[in-house]
């Protein structure tokens, strides 16, 4: 026999205020298998939960209703609060009258009428609930991260300096992504080389870590604590572990005529190369699309100029290794938009209109300028130019809808350098709004102004063209409601920050979501931002949102302790909320395998006593199953059910309203 | 040699030679003008298969029933374009393995019969992908049309009046090769989820439950609304489903055995976000 407690909360005036909780307490008393029904002004308040626990005791429930807000908000108190009284806590149940109730009604009467129907449907329900037993899974205390930049490396040492493995992997030849082009940083205008290149060694001498570089995920299976990991390491064809990093070869390679993507184009490389001076290993690749021996089969200068035998390789292959990982980072980062799909601003047309990250180079000490400002086409120095703020963000029609962040703080950054350097020259700033929200930002952007001189101009560009030598910018100053055209030396884009072009790819080999951009999805924007929807599975950096360097770092040690407190165990205790597979009735139509957004069902073969074949049926993996029930509202033939949850369960619930 | 005689030995072959274990065709039927099944596990009685433009109905629903092709041996079958496409849907759903399934197939046009080449399912790749620029029957049409033009509220009566007449036999259940669930959803009682008896809500609750069943999975054989006895015109609502499924996803139920499920399967690219 059910014997069912129900206690109704007041939630101060909360819920008092709109139900009339005694009668909602007499009519649930009067109400089949409900043991005892009281009242309290807060029962999430210890002599509330006292209550209910000398309740459980004294009359021996078997079930409990709490009439209070939602789950999300105190099923974890009182789950609680029935365990210390020695009920499962599964056996508990949140009538949400407060939320769906008392918050969004302004007649008395009804919403008590509905108080008391909410209530009811969670006894029929709660009658039907049974004991539930936590699932463990073992923990593989290691982490894999993915993406060398600012975000993976400090991901990496964080959950390295915590004593736990980490494999860290990097595509390019070098750790350090994109932090590794800038020159100076805002806010504070630290040379950017200087601040990562410590970070980049101390990963790479770090025991606990594995840097992985010039590697690629393959693929990514398991769950939780428990995910096998394959990775494909390009052949480099020079031995990682042979290589002193003396650079000969770079220095005889004859190719040398290979715009430099480090370089944005500005500077060149060899066909055997290292991204750049500070790489991380310093050890070269070699390109094979560019290499003379990999096209015409004749060459091998490097190899003859290398003093160790055997350190170059022609013969090297793509190996493959395969890790058991515990929890994943992904720190992927982004990419900027390519520009020249505005026709208006003449990027790719002429030489001097640039990028932002282009500009980064021409600032930075070892750029190929080392750190002069000069124009790309003649290598003169410039006297105006103009940056052009929002060239891609917020541009529904052609661009992209958001705002890439970081680019207002970029500009003026840009336009302080280049007074720094060029003291007579000038910035012009087109610009929609200033959006200098950070520490030290705003300061940072009025130092521009008020000490560097940068000028800005409130509009869009409308056209770009050249004249004379120049470029001629036409836009129209919004401020003064004035057209107004700018003769500059160098025009400088501050183009939209842009998921990295193969995201969505990545995303699916991971199994994590995306937004429509390709960014990836956290599994919730304000109270669960590093974590993904898939468990086991964090974010850091730009790969979910254009970020700067100090959110990226936040973001990263925010991952990283979140694995680390995974790390803390040994067994992972899982919500017992997973789906189940009837045997007998399932239809082996795999449809809830492919529906199943979390991979969590596979076939089974069901074999007679001499093993042959009778049947193949789905089969959920408990470990991986979020209990997000796909698969129940998917199987035509009920022949799958989610426990806690189950079609008696709600069926109950719905037949009692 | 007529296309019958050909089959009849052929059939015939593949049973005495053990490369299959059954063929599935059709026999003499009570009257003149109709067909039965046709269950031949031996070479004479291959003898007895009749081909002709009265072997109207979908024979697949027999592939899937109890567990025929577990033992993995082949069996052969006489299909139709509609039951090609069934095939590659139930393949589709991993209920046949195509390599299981050998085909004599055959097209009615005018009243004649005429082969249709090749045996196994890949043969047949061209008649599912017809069914992107295949017209319904102009009488299905015709009646759609009539139903499309009336108001929510004249339709609902319609229906209302079509399903009152419904007696639950479930003939139209068993009819249809999609219906190879082991327990029907109408068949489970904890919880009772579709009402036994047929008053009027009972007989919506079927009625739709089998509707929505059969969205994006239906060939558009007919064998459902042939079976039913009391003439309820189940073609109209499995038009109108595979109609919602080509707008909304362009899916042609049947088009190829590799297509995946319309309504199991989603794409990584969905720029919603209400799952992952
Ligand atoms: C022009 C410009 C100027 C900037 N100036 C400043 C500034 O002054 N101050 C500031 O705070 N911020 C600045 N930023 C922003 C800064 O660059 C970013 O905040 C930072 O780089 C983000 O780091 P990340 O690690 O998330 O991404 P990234 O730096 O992009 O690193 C991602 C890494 O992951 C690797 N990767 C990608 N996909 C894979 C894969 N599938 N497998 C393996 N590896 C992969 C990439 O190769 C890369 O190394 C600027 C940005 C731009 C464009
Ligand atoms: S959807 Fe249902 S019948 Fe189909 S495989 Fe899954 S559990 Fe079995
Ligand atoms: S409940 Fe969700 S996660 Fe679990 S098996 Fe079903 S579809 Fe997959
Ligand atoms: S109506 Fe639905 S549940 Fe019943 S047999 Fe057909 S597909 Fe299966
Ligand atoms: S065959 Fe006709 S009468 Fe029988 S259950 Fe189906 S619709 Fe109802």
């Amino acid at each position: 026999m059910a014997k069912i407690g129900v206690f109704v909360c007041h939630c101060g005036e909360n819920i008092a205020s709109m139900v009339d909780t005694a009668t909602l307490v007499r009519k649930i008393s009067e109400h089949p298998g409900v043991e005892v029904c009281t009242e309290y002004k807060y029962f999430c308040s210890d002599p509330g939960q006292e209550t209910v626990k000398r309740a459980i005791r004294e009359n021996n429930l078997t079930g409990v209703v709490v009439a209070a807000c939602s789950p999300r908000m105190h099923e974890t108190t009182f789950r609680k609060a029935c365990a210390e009284a020695g009920l499962n806590p599964y056996m508990l149940e949140m009538a949400n009258i407060r939320e769906h109730c008392s918050w969004v009604h302004s007649d008395k009467e009804k919403a008590t009428e509905k108080a008391i129907e909410i209530t009811r449907s969670l006894v029929e329900k709660v009658k039907r609930n049974n004991d539930l037993k936590p699932i463990s899974v073992p923990v593989t205390r290691r982490a894999l991260v993915i993406g060398g930049g600012i975000a993976g490396i400090q991901a990496a040492l964080d959950i390295a300096g915590a004593g736990r493995e980490v494999i860290l992997v990097e595509r390019e030849p070098s750790i350090g992504g994109h932090m590794s082009q800038l020159s100076e940083t805002f806010p504070t205008l630290d040379c950017s080389q200087c601040i990562l290149t410590p970070r980049m060694v101390e990963a790479i001498q770090h025991p606990n870590i594995k840097v992985l570089t010039y590697s690629e995920v393959e693929s990514v299976d398991g769950y939780i604590g428990n995910f096998k990991v394959k990775i494909r390491k390009k052949a480099r064809y020079v031995d990682i572990n042979k290589c002193t990093g003396c650079g000969d070869c770079i220095q005889k390679c004859p190719v040398k005529k290979i715009p430099s993507e480090f370089e944005c184009g500005l500077g060149n490389r060899t066909a055997i190369y290292t991204p750049f001076a500070q790489a991380v290993p310093n050890v070269p690749v070699i390109d094979t699309t560019r290499c003379t021996y990999f096209k015409n089969g004749k060459c091998k200068i490097c190899q003859k100029t290398c003093q160790i035998e055997n350190c170059i390789d022609f013969e090297m292959q793509d190996t493959f290794e395969e890790y058991e990982i515990g929890a994943i980072v992904v720190a992927t980062g982004f990419q900027i938009q390519d520009t020249s799909l505005y026709g208006e601003y003449g990027y790719g047309k002429y030489k001097d209109v640039i990028t932002g990250l282009s500009f980064e180079r021409l600032a930075s000490a070892s750029g190929p300028t080392s750190g002069k400002i000069l124009r790309p086409s003649d290598g003169k120095e410039p006297e105006t130019i103009v940056f052009i703020q929002c060239a891609g963000s917020r541009d529904p029609s052609k661009g992209v809808k958001y705002c890439s962040k970081i680019c207002c703080m970029y500009t003026a950054k840009h336009a302080m350098l280049f007074a720094h350097k060029n003291h007579h020259g000038r910035s012009q700033i087109f610009y929609m709004d200033i959006r200098a929200a950070g520490k030290g930002y705003d300061e940072f952007t009025r130092r521009a102004i008020e000490e560097d001189g940068a000028e800005y101009l409130r509009g869009r560009v409308s056209k770009l063209y050249e004249e004379n030598g120049k470029l001629i910018v036409r836009g129209v100053d919004s401020l003064l409601g004035k057209p107004v055209e700018v003769a500059a030396d160098m025009v400088v884009l501050a183009t939209a920050i842009v998921p990295q072009p193969d995201a969505k790819e990545t995303a699916k080999k991971i199994g994590i979501g995306y937004d429509e951009y390709g960014f990836y999805n956290e599994a919730h924007l304000k109270l669960r931002p590093v974590e993904t929807a898939t468990a086991g599975i964090y974010l850091c950096g730009a790969c979910q949102s254009p970020k700067d360097i100090p959110d990226s770092v936040a973001q990263a040690s925010a991952a990283a302790a979140k694995v680390i407190g995974l790390f803390s165990r040994e067994q992972l205790e899982r919500e017992p909320v997973v789906a189940g597979v009837n045997d007998a009735t399932c239809a082996g139509c795999q449809g809830c395998i492919m529906a199943c957004p979390y991979n969590a069902i596979d076939v089974r073969d069901i074999n007679d006593r001499n093993g042959n074949l009778i049947k193949q049926v789905a089969d959920v993996n408990p470990g991986l199953c979020q209990g997000c029930g796909t698969c129940v509202t998917f199987c035509r033939s009920n022949s799958i059910d989610l426990a806690g949850f189950t079609e008696k369960q709600i069926f109950a619930e719905v037949m009692a309203l | 040699m007529g296309i019958q005689e050909q089959y009849r030995s052929e059939a015939a072959a593949l049973l005495s030679s053990g490369e299959v274990k059954l063929v599935i065709g059709f026999g003499p039927g009570s009257t003149a003008d109709r067909r039965r099944p046709l269950f031949a596990r031996t070479p004479e009685e291959a003898e007895k298969l009749v081909l002709d433009p009265a072997c109207i109905s979908n024979l697949t629903t027999y592939l899937v029933a109890g567990g025929l092709l577990s033992d993995g041996k082949k069996v052969a079958i006489f299909l139709k374009p509609d039951g090609i496409r069934s095939l590659n849907i139930l393949v589709s759903e991993c209920q046949v393995k195509p390599e299981q399934v050998v085909i004599f197939g055959y097209a009615i046009e005018n009243n004649e019969i005429r082969p249709l080449s090749g045996r196994s399912i890949g043969d047949f790749a061209e008649i599912g992908s017809k069914i992107r620029t295949a017209t319904p029957p102009p009488a299905v049409q015709k009646e759609a049309e009539r139903l499309e033009a009336m108001s929510p509220a004249e339709r609902f009566e319609f229906w209302k009046e079509q399903f009152s007449k419904c007696i639950k036999c479930y003939a139209c259940r068993q009819a249809c090769p999609m219906c190879y669930c082991r327990r029907c959803i109408v068949d489970v009682n904890q919880p009772q989820w579709v009402s036994t008896s047929s008053h009027t809500l009972g007989n919506f609750e079927w009625n739709l439950v089998r509707a929505f069943h059969l969205a994006g999975r239906c060939a558009a054989c007919g064998a459902c609304d042939r079976a039913c006895p009391v003439n309820i015109p189940l073609r109209l609502i499995n038009y109108r489903m595979g109609k919602e499924v080509k707008e909304a996803f362009d899916y042609h139920a049947g088009e190829s055995s590799d297509q995946k499920p319309v309504l199991a399967s989603f794409s990584q690219d969905d720029p919603e976000t209400f799952i992952l």
